[in-house]
C-alpha cells in the first residue's frame, strides 16, 4: 500500500482485524509516547545527574517529536480513530496506566525508559517490517533515535532498581503487545505487521537480555483499545494540559475573551 | 583557590563509579573530528545516550567518545 494512495476515511479491509484496526493500534502508541514524553519531561531537573537531567530532556522532546508523527499517519491509514470525547474524557486518551500519574521515584522512570520505551520500539519495528507503506517510511528514523534511549534505559536498569516499578513496567509492557490470539496476531499474520504479541514479547526478552517475569494476565477484562487491564485514566492535571486548558488559566484576560468568542 | 573555595587540582567532576569521556565530533567528512564537551557516566552506553541528548543540537555528521583516562598526553598546560 502507498503512502498517500489511501482515500481519507476508507479502510483497507487488510488493516482491519475484527473491531480493532492498525489505526487503533497506531493510536495507542502515539498516545502512549506523547504520555511517556511529558513524562521524561517531568523529570528533567529531578534526574541524579546533570547529564541525566539533559537525557531526559532531550528523550521527552524525542518521544513527544515521535507521537506528532504517529499521530500524522493515521489520516493516510484512512481512518481516524479520534474522536470527540478525547477533548472531554481523560480515559480516552489510551496510554497505559503506567503513566496515568506522574513518576514519584527515579526507578518507575528507569523501568520504563528500559522497559516500555523499547517495547514501544518493538511496536514500530512491527510497524516498519510490515506491508504499510506510510509506517514504513514514516517511522524508520525513529528507530535510529531510540536506539540511545535504549542504552540509556539498559545502563541505569543494570545499576539496579526497585523490584515493583519493574514488575509493573513488564506486566504493562505484556498487555500492551497484546494477547497471543487476538487482533494483533491477525494483524501479523496477515503480514501487516511484522510481529506479533509473541514475537515481540521474545524480541523484548531478547534486547533486554533476560526473561519475562512470570505475571498473570487477566486478558478477559483487557481493554483492546487502550491495550491494559486497569481502570482508570490519566490525571487531570495532565489531561488539562494536552488539551490546552491549563494553558488558558494563564492566558491574559483579553485573550481569554477573545478564545471564548 | 578557584569557585567555590576549590583548588584547580583538588576539583574532579567524576565522583564514584563514574568516568569521564571527552566528546568528538564533526559536521562533514572532510572536517576533522574536534572536542566539543565531555560527559561523566559509569559506562560507555550511558555516556553514548548523555553525549548524544547534550551536544546533538547541530547536524553532526559523526560523534565519538573516548575515556579521557585512555588518552596518552604529550605533555599538558603549565608542563
Amino acid at each position: 500500500m502507498r503512502d498517500g494512495d489511501r482515500p481519507q476515511g476508507r479502510r483497507d479491509p487488510a488493516l482491519v482485524a475484527g473491531r480493532v484496526s492498525l489505526s487503533d493500534l497506531v493510536l495507542s502508541i502515539a498516545d502512549n509516547k506523547q504520555m511517556l514524553g511529558l513524562r521524561y519531561a517531568e523529570w528533567a531537573t529531578r534526574a541524579p545527574s546533570l547529564e541525566a537531567d539533559i537525557a531526559a530532556a532531550a528523550m521527552g522532546l524525542d518521544d513527544l517529536g515521535h507521537s506528532r508523527v504517529l499521530y500524522g499517519c493515521l489520516e493516510p491509514l484512512g481512518s481516524d480513530p479520534r474522536g470527540a470525547e478525547r477533548e472531554s474524557h481523560p480515559a480516552s486518551i489510551r496510554n497505559l496506566s503506567y503513566f496515568d500519574e506522574p513518576w514519584t521515584e527515579w526507578s518507575q522512570f528507569v523501568a520504563a525508559n528500559a522497559i516500555l520505551d523499547t517495547a514501544f520500539t518493538i511496536a514500530i519495528e512491527a510497524c516498519v517490517g510490515g506491508s504499510v507503506e506510510v509506517l514504513q517510511h514514516r517511522l524508520r528514523k525513529m528507530l535510529m533515535e531510540e536506539r540511545y534511549h535504549f542504552l540509556h534505559g539498559r545502563s541505569w536498569l543494570r545499576s539496579g532498581i526497585e523490584g515493583a516499578p519493574l514488575l509493573q513496567a513488564w506486566q504493562e509492557a505484556l498487555e500492551f503487545f497484546g494477547p497471543p490470539d487476538g487482533e494483533t496476531e491477525r494483524l501479523h499474520g496477515d503480514g501487516v505487521l511484522s510481529m506479533g504479541p509473541q514475537q515481540m514479547r521474545s524480541r523484548l526478552e531478547e534486547q533486554l537480555e533476560t526473561r519475562a517475569p512470570s505475571v498473570a494476565i487477566h486478558w478477559d477484562v483487557w481493554d483492546p483499545l487502550r491495550r491494559r487491564t486497569a481502570e482508570g485514566a490519566v490525571d487531570q492535571h495532565t489531561f488539562g494540559m494536552l488539551r490546552g486548558l491549563e494553558e488558558k488559566r494563564y492566558a491574559p484576560p483579553a485573550a481569554a475573551q477573545q478564545s471564548a468568542r | 583557590m578557584g569557585p567555590g573555595g576549590l583548588t584547580s587540582t583538588s576539583y574532579k567532576r567524576v565522583s564514584g563509579d563514574a568516568v569521564e569521556y571527552e566528546v568528538f565530533a564533526r559536521k562533514a567528512r572532510v572536517d576533522p573530528l574536534h572536542l566539543v564537551g565531555s560527559v561523566v557516566a559509569p559506562d560507555a552506553d550511558l555516556a553514548m545516550a548523555y553525549a548524544r541528548a547534550t551536544y546533538d543540537e547541530e547536524r553532526w555528521c559523526e560523534m565519538a567518545i573516548v575515556r579521557k583516562a585512555d588518552v596518552i598526553r604529550l605533555w599538558s598546560p603549565g608542563e
